[in-house]
């Protein structure tokens, strides 16, 4: 309402028609405003007499197809891609939604994740499925479905552990927390599967009551909850009076038969398995066990601690034969190559002109204490190192400290000296850090601190002559298949390059001539193609499979001409095909190889064109639903398709096949043609 | 500190890994020929080199960089590297011994009391994760120190880390235990 004053008569009072767009002065009658733009729903009549609204659905969120202001022109064809990847994700996200069964308002949900997530980049270097499947189970576990993520990896095809890190990462990066999971929510969901039948509820109950003992028995904890669950069911239903094999219950519950045994069995090993089924209904006993691998822990622990025992006495045993085998061993050592001398006396200096050695000259002391302490407990790693003279390098020098780590460990001595000499050699480590990050930085540049390298040691590492040349041998043979591949690669890379039709990178896709499929029967060729091709998701296989069949076989020609029809325009639907009218399946079978490879978009279409019109014999002129201009005999545009019709007009068909037609007719541009020639 | 309670907590390292590089190519092949321990995977590529005296694996690539794992300790890790290095050296390759880098240390401990997962969750929401349908254990990430830990419900515990240096000794145990 415009409070404005007339410019007649200076009046005030203005009547503003919403309808017709005026504004009108009812004092004087002049008009102050005309076409004014309305907001007002209009209406229009249609054919049945109704009326319906004036307008057009805009939906929520990014463009709906963009309004052709003045016809037929389009402005920025192709909304935005951020718009396109929300449309296309919220797609999806009804599409796997619907098929788990989830309302609309976890598909908002779910949606709104899926927003965030793409506003944090995360669907970068991700497959949209895998992101999708993640923001569904977030919906799942936020609202307390009882979905799996096994039943998404199972809709997908996809390993549940790689929709597991997606999913874990989701939740991390959008600071969602998502409860953990409880088995009872899985119970309603398996005993429905299980049909129980009237008395459902009741075994449901019993189910839950068990897995809450189970959880006091600390039972669940990292353990997969539907295995719990499986177990629980299986218990509830036996005592129900219910039959229900283990091979019934993994089925549904989707666990290993093993696991679900080794449920079984440590819930036998709880004091409540011992009560009776009236029992377990009124009392729930007041103890709780301890985990299932705690127990086994436990009894390893054991088992470990009367090993030691055991070890101890061996060990004075052990003592008088490592006596006899220090003897051999130093035997075997003065047999053993010298190094060279250069080295050798490099390696020595090196270790003594090292500025830790210094700190370490009281460690020699230890060394001895540890030879003895070595030697006893038959370890060669320590005689060789002390006795090969390399006392006073500090990794040297480390490594005895740090090797009194393992001995102390491995002689069983206990935690506590552990504890006590990993304190020590932290701060020790601390000073030989310290310290050998100097020598360290020197030798930054790239040299070799050869200290406390045994030459002697490493030189063994190395075969001589006679052994390379065995072990050779031995490899070669081990690796003859990969060599052959490989040299026959080879071979046809060079074989290439001298034709000069060698390409760089070969690409992997499979090649997409196929054998023409011999069958006698439609049936026979419609299973043979479908072995041999990718499953389409647009056609309904149980459809084609019911159709009867004419007889006659596909035949070579077939090939060619469907994959030079590949190359051509897309509007060409042709296939030749068939052969005669006699096998409209047949060539329907065949049909489809080329619409799912050329024209996927006109897949659907086609196929619904198809299948109504295959049962027919051929003859009559069919109404696909698709093509435009019907006409009756198909008439064949020689010069259009030379090479493709004339082998067919060979055959001399009588009758026109349903194919023929809709190939003879390119959505009437070729009909238009045919009528002015 | 708790190491030095009266339940005193063994933790042992059980890994570490490294790397360095040699700054030249490697001939894989000669290596494997003439090497004593090594494993030669031509199909991907590397030659596993096992020693001996620090029991330790090493993986050779053709380019100079190698890797370094099995040892028990990160002087024993270098001390590895380094005779590794030097064996390499004997083969005839002009080897120089640089960017040496432990990139991993993994450690066991265990605690003497079991541990409720799911409430251990709750109560530290950011950084513990538990999917009970992936992984029997607790992940339990330390930003600051670049440390994984895997928590399992025995009370056996996983530490990994990037991060050289064993700064987990000194991990104030931040739990709520049930």
């Amino acid at each position: 309402m415009t409070g404005r004053v007339c410019r007649g008569c200076g009046g005030t009072d203005i009547e503003l028609d919403a309808a017709r767009g005026d504004a009108v002065c009812t004092g004087c009658g002049s008009v102050l405003e005309d076409n004014i733009i309305v907001s007002e729903v209009q209406f229009v009549e249609n054919s049945g007499g109704g009326s319906s609204a004036v307008g057009q659905f805009v939906s929520l969120d990014g463009a709906g197809k963009t309004p052709t202001l003045g016809g037929g022109f389009h402005v920025n064809l192709g909304k935005e891609s951020r718009a396109q990847t929300l449309q296309n994700g919220r797609r999806q996200i009804h599409h796997l939604g619907n098929q788990l069964q989830l309302n609309q308002h976890c598909l908002d949900t779910a949606f709104n994740f899926f927003k965030m997530a793409v506003s944090k980049h995360l669907t970068r270097g991700r497959k949209m499925a895998h992101v999708i499947a993640a923001c569904l189970y977030l919906v799942c576990r936020t609202e307390g479905t009882p979905h799996m993520l096994l039943d998404l990896s199972d809709l997908l095809q996809v390993n549940v552990y790689v929709l597991g890190k997606t999913f874990l990462l989701l939740a991390r990066e959008l600071c969602i927390n998502a409860p953990a999971i409880d088995p009872c929510l899985y119970i309603p969901r398996f005993a429905h599967l299980l049909e129980f039948g009237e008395k459902n509820h009741e075994v449901s109950m019993t189910a839950l009551r068990l897995l809450q003992r189970m959880k006091r028995d600390w039972m669940h904890t990292g353990r997969r909850p539907s295995g719990l669950c499986g177990a629980a069911l299986l218990v509830a239903a036996r005592m129900h009076d219910f039959r229900r094999t283990v091979k019934e219950v993994i089925s549904v519950v989707k666990v290993c038969e093993s696991t679900l045994r080794k449920r079984l069995t440590e819930f036998e090993d709880t004091p409540t398995s011992q009560l009776t089924v009236d029992e377990f209904m009124k009392i729930d006993l007041e103890e709780e066990c301890d985990p299932p691998s705690y127990t086994a822990g436990q009894r390893k622990l054991r088992m470990k601690e009367l090993e030691q025992v055991l070890s101890k006495q061996l060990e004075e045993v052990e003592g008088e034969i490592s006596s006899y085998q220090d003897a051999i061993e130093i035997e075997l050592e003065n047999s053993r190559p010298k190094a060279k001398g250069a080295l050798a006396s490099l390696t020595k200096d090196g270790s003594v002109e090292d500025t830790a050695s210094s700190l370490f000259g009281e460690e020699d002391v230890e060394d001895e204490e540890l030879e003895a302490a070595a030697s006893h407990l038959n370890k060669d790693f320590y005689r060789e190192l002390l006795g090969s003279g390399n006392p006073g390098s500090s990794e040297a020098g480390g490594s005895p400290e740090a090797g009194s780590r393992p001995p102390a460990l491995e002689s069983l001595l206990g935690p506590l000296p552990t504890a006590a000499s990993l304190g020590i050699s932290d701060s020790i480590r601390e000073c030989i850090s310290s310290q050998s990050r100097d020598p360290k930085d020197a030798s930054g540049d790239g040299e070799l601190d050869l200290s406390g390298i045994d030459d002697l040691e490493i030189d063994r590492y190395i075969l001589n002559e006679a052994e390379a040349r065995v072990k050779a041998e031995l490899w070669m043979r081990e690796n003859a298949e990969y060599l052959r591949e490989q040299r026959e690669k080879e071979a046809r890379i060079a074989k290439e390059k001298e034709l000069g039709i060698y390409k760089e990178h070969k690409p992997k896709k499979s090649c997409k001539r196929r054998e023409p499929i011999q069958a006698s029967t439609a049936g026979e060729a419609i299973e043979k193609m479908l072995e041999q091709k990718k499953i389409s998701s647009k056609i309904n296989y149980s459809v084609l499979r019911d159709l009867n069949s004419k007889g006659g076989g596909l035949q070579r020609e077939d090939v060619r001409p469907e994959d030079r029809a590949s190359a051509r325009k897309l509007s060409r639907r042709k296939t030749p095909a068939s052969r005669s009218g006699a096998d409209p399946v047949a060539s329907v079978g065949k049909r489809l190889r080329p619409m799912v490879s050329t024209q996927p978009a006109k897949k659907v279409a086609v196929g619904e064109a198809l299948l109504p019109s295959s049962p027919l014999a051929g003859a009559e002129p069919a109404r696909p639903a698709v093509v435009v201009v019907e006409s009756g005999p198909v008439s064949y545009h020689p010069e259009e398709e030379p090479e493709e019709e004339d082998p067919d007009e060979e055959d001399g068909e009588p009758c026109v096949s349903a194919l023929q037609m809709m190939g003879g007719n390119d959505y009437g541009c070729d009909g238009d043609d045919d009528d002015g020639y | 500190m708790d190491a030095d309670s009266d339940v005193a907590l063994d933790i042992l390292i059980t890994n570490v890994v490294c790397v360095f590089r040699t700054r030249c190519h490697l001939n894989l092949r000669k290596i494997a020929l003439e090497g004593a321990n090594v494993i030669y995977k031509r199909d991907v590529g590397k030659v596993l080199m096992k020693l001996r005296k620090p029991r330790i694996t090493a993986t050779i690539w053709s380019s100079g960089k190698i890797i370094c794992t099995g040892a028990t300790s990160e002087e024993e890790a270098k001390f590895g590297a380094r005779r590794l290095a030097r064996s390499l050296q004997k083969l005839g390759f002009q080897v120089i011994f640089t960017d040496f880098k432990v990139v991993n240390v993994l450690a066991v401990c265990n605690m003497p009391f079991e541990i409720r997962l799911p409430e251990f969750t709750k109560n530290n929401r950011p950084h513990a994760s538990y999917e009970p349908e992936l992984h029997p254990a607790v992940c339990y990430r330390i930003k600051s120190l670049r440390a994984t830990l895997q928590i399992f419900s025995t009370g056996s515990i996983t530490v990994t880390e990037m991060k050289p240096f064993l700064h987990h000794w000194n991990l104030g145990w931040p739990w709520d235990l049930c």
